[in-house]
């Protein structure tokens, strides 16, 4: 039976006069990877940052695990890991203190060997766990976020363009971590512009324009989505 | 809880080289201020304690090359000081701006306190780079620029959502990272201070309100400036616009409130200046030697009847009847003198009320009155100079008006100056 994690039930969000999201309903199951796929401008970030908080619905409601976003925002934070688009960790620390410095906000406790094996797993080279982050490659920085959001063990992955600016090799490593992670029963909500990418990892898509969820694509026993009616269905929207 | 979160945000925001370069530099400051506070006050007690070991000597080789006591009296000087408060160090307030010492004689007394120049015209002007002058107006911009991006910051490195998804309580965050900079802020300032008044011996008490000041004068801008910056933020400015926003707040209390204050202040309450009361009293003194006798002894009578029966005159010229005119020019001078006083009273008591609208003159005015360097110090030091004056007339005017045979042993008695204790 599907347990709904992430839920978002007619949720409107303006600013000043301008409709960012318009009634947008969608349902996350335990164990689901679900990509919000859109354009620039279609409401992805905005629908990631209402479920972060730091984002007020104007109408609607967002709830995570059945926690309201507007009322229960300190469980959210508990229970949800986050992975920016740009990930600006703080130059001055090295990837280790970094880690080190989130898990302590999050108020979780991993030894030195756990956050090592961490990141064997994201596959950041060893020498650099040591360097200061400012020396990091957009890559190394995102695998070192990556590394951060496994070790908190939280049950809900949200993901900002999870495989933006990584090389293809990266992406894989990506791709098949996120798998992973979701057969192991976390539950993934991501937003992304990237067709194909989607298209390899999610269980459904949900095609967003204007604000507005206009399609929905899952898919069909082990089959993955296909690309091609996607691309198709995304590329009329941002013609 | 929140002790945990201060000790990660201090170990993390120690390893942020600009934080500790500017800690560092807040402390130099901060030292600085201190060390030449206590070495202004050394200089101020050394000069008393010279002007003191001369003043004996001085007196003494006056009063035995003189054979009457008319001479001995006008060829007298007194040193009269105001000894810096073992605070002073910290605020010099308006020991830059009025004396605090005077060498006076027994002549008319109001030409001989106004007629001082300020020792360093410019200093005063500018204000001193006390400790005072750090804590009332260059710590509103140490808050500023250490505080207003505490979010803002963090929104524009892009790590803002990331933080505010992580942090297990996000006030925590802010409110920790906030109070190790205010822990930083204070530490740099207070240690220099508390190091000050260790060296000058000063009360416990009033170095803890000292303390309690200068906390509370920060604790104020760390509010202003984390809660400007967070509603700042809401609605979509920057860093830049929110330091400038802070910035100008700081502008309005601390330099257009002060200064709007004083000139609105100087036009509403206006008196006589010391330059009037001299040119008065030295106008009588000077006329006085035209005037028939009677003249000068009917205006001393009127405030010492009791020399009534011993103002006959042996020849034309007689110390009784030139010490009798000089009292008369002070008295001549005296409603302008106290005209002069109220005014300055006045101007005081509506800066205290002005300084209400600004944080800044109100600490600095708070340190001052700790400090015993403030208009009310100056002019209780003022009164101790009359005291002593008066003082000085009531011990040489038997012996000029008695007459008799000058005696040396009679001077023994001669009042000296004692400052009351300020400390």
């Amino acid at each position: 039976m599907s347990e709904p994690v992430v839920v978002a039930e007619s949720l409107n969000v303006r600013f000043a006069d301008q409709c960012v999201l318009d009634d947008v309903s969608f349902t996350v199951n335990r164990g689901e990877v679900f990509a919000l796929l859109g354009g620039n401008g279609a409401g992805k970030s905005t629908t990631l940052k209402t479920f972060l908080g730091t984002v007020a619905p104007t109408s609607g409601s967002a709830s995570v695990l059945g926690h309201s976003v507007t009322s229960d925002s300190d469980f959210i934070r508990s229970k949800v890991a986050y992975l920016p688009e740009s990930v600006m960790l703080y130059g001055h620390l090295t990837g280790m203190e970094n880690i080190e410095y989130f898990l302590s906000l999050a108020d979780v406790k991993r030894s030195a060997s756990d956050i090592e094996a961490a990141l064997k797993r994201v596959a950041l080279q060893a020498d650099a766990w040591h360097k200061k982050l400012a020396d990091y490659s957009k890559g190394m920085r995102q695998k070192t976020a990556i590394a951060l959001a496994l070790l908190r063990s939280a049950p809900v992955l949200f993901l900002d363009e999870p495989t933006s600016g990584l090389d293809p090799s990266a992406i894989d490593e990506f791709n098949q971590l996120v798998t992973a992670l979701s057969e192991a029963g976390s539950t993934v909500f991501m937003v992304t512009h990237d067709v194909y990418g989607a298209c390899q990892v999610a269980h459904r898509i949900g095609l967003l324009d204007q604000g507005k969820i206009v399609g929905v694509f899952e898919r069909s026993g082990s089959e993955l989505i296909d690309t091609e009616q996607v691309h198709t269905a995304f590329a009329k929207r941002n013609a | 809880m929140l002790f945990a979160d201060f000790y990660r945000e201090m170990r993390f925001l120690s390893k942020q080289r600009y934080i500790v370069l500017f800690l560092s530099a807040v402390f130099a400051l901060s030292a600085f201020a201190v060390w030449s506070g206590l070495h202004e006050t050394k200089l101020q007690q050394a000069t008393i304690e010279r002007l003191l070991e001369k003043d004996t000597v001085d007196r003494e080789n006056v009063l035995a090359g003189h054979g009457d006591y008319g001479s001995a009296a006008y060829y007298s000087f007194h040193v009269t000081y105001s000894e810096p408060s073992s605070l002073a160090f910290a605020a010099m307030g308006q020991r830059d701006t009025f004396p605090w010492k005077h060498r006076i004689r027994m002549l008319a007394l109001e030409g001989q306190i106004y007629e001082t120049d300020a020792e360093n015209p410019e200093l005063s002007l500018f204000g001193r780079f006390d400790f005072a002058f750090i804590v009332s107006v260059l710590l509103p911009i140490f808050v500023i620029l250490l505080l207003h991006d505490l979010r803002s910051g963090e929104k524009e490195a892009g790590r803002y959502d990331l933080l505010v998804a992580t942090a297990k309580k996000q006030h925590k965050l802010w409110l920790s990272r906030a109070l190790v900079i205010t822990t930083g802020l204070a530490l740099a300032m207070l240690v220099p201070l508390l190091v000050g008044a260790a060296i000058m011996q000063a009360p416990l008490a009033k170095t803890a309100a000292m303390v309690l000041i200068t906390l509370a004068h920060l604790l104020f801008w760390v509010v202003v400036t984390v809660i400007a910056g967070r509603m700042m933020l809401a609605r979509g400015q920057n860093s830049p616009r929110i330091a400038s926003a802070l910035l100008g707040v700081w502008l309005l209390a601390t330099v257009i409130v002060p200064v709007v204050s004083d000139t609105l202040i100087n036009q509403s309450i206006t008196g006589p200046n010391g330059g009037e009361v001299v040119l008065t009293q030295r106008e009588a003194v000077n006329g006085a030697w035209d005037q028939p006798y009677e003249v000068t002894w009917d205006e001393f009578l009127k405030t010492h009847p009791e020399w009534a029966d011993y103002t006959d005159m042996a020849s034309s010229f007689d110390w009784k009847w030139y010490y009798g005119f000089q009292q008369a020019g002070d008295q001549h001078a005296a409603e302008l003198s106290k005209a002069y006083r109220d005014t300055i009273v006045r101007k005081d008591v509506a800066a205290g009320k002005a300084s209400l609208m600004s944080p800044a003159m109100l600490t600095q005015r708070l340190m001052l009155s700790l400090a015993s360097t403030d208009i009310s110090a100056s002019l209780a030091y003022e009164q101790d100079v009359r005291d002593f004056h008066a003082s000085l007339r009531q011990f040489y005017y038997p012996l000029l008006f008695k007459g008799g045979e000058f005696e040396l042993e009679q001077l023994a008695d001669m009042p000296l100056y004692r400052q009351r204790l300020s400390n």
